[in-house]
């Protein structure tokens, strides 16, 4: 599923006190990427664009929580888990 | 008047819509702010601003007064501050 949410790999230090995170995200919303607004975007009805928070379904960005999927200590990005104390491939 | 199951149930309903019509012309005012000369979203606006009045007069001659300090008009007795309030709704 097509995200807007883009991944880097932070520096691990080995004397990191604290179990390392290798991958971090962040949140890319579509205004990013849409400069100038165009004319006559599709819109929502008034109730759906309560519920859904935007008036143009193009410019829908949740702030979906990463760490929900967060599974057995390590950050899971789109399949690879942790990578080895220096090497974070 | 009292409150019975029913009216209550109107009265959420047109809150609810009130929410919705102001929400869209909340997008649609930041929408005009860098879209000025936008016609379609002009006349949009207009036809927003037309069905929210319409809805407020409705709910205003149900339900009393839904803004205070001379934004709407009052029932005899002073109603402004009687129950329900927005977060027992």
């Amino acid at each position: 599923m097509y995200t807007y949410r883009k991944a880097y790999r932070p520096f691990v230090s080995p004397n990191d006190p604290c179990p390392p995170m290798w991958v971090k995200t962040y949140e890319t919303p579509p205004q990013l990427y849409l400069g100038f607004q165009p004319y006559g975007m599709p819109q929502f009805p008034p109730m759906e664009a309560l519920r859904w928070g935007t008036l143009w379904p193009a410019l829908f960005a949740p702030y979906s929580n990463p760490y929900k999927q967060k599974r057995m200590g390590g950050y899971r990005w789109n399949g690879q888990m942790n990578g080895s104390r220096y090497t974070n491939s | 008047m009292e409150w019975t199951d029913e009216r209550f149930k109107v009265y959420q309903q047109l809150m609810k819509e009130i929410q919705a019509v102001d929400f869209v012309l909340v997008e649609l005012n930041l929408y005009l702010d860098t879209h000025p000369n936008d016609q379609q979203a002009v006349e949009q606006y207009n036809d927003y601003v037309r069905q929210s009045a319409a809805l407020k007069s409705r709910f205003q001659s149900m339900f009393g007064p839904l803004y205070g300090f001379g934004n709407s008009y009052t029932t005899c007795p002073w109603s402004w501050k009687e129950a329900p309030w927005p977060w027992q709704v």
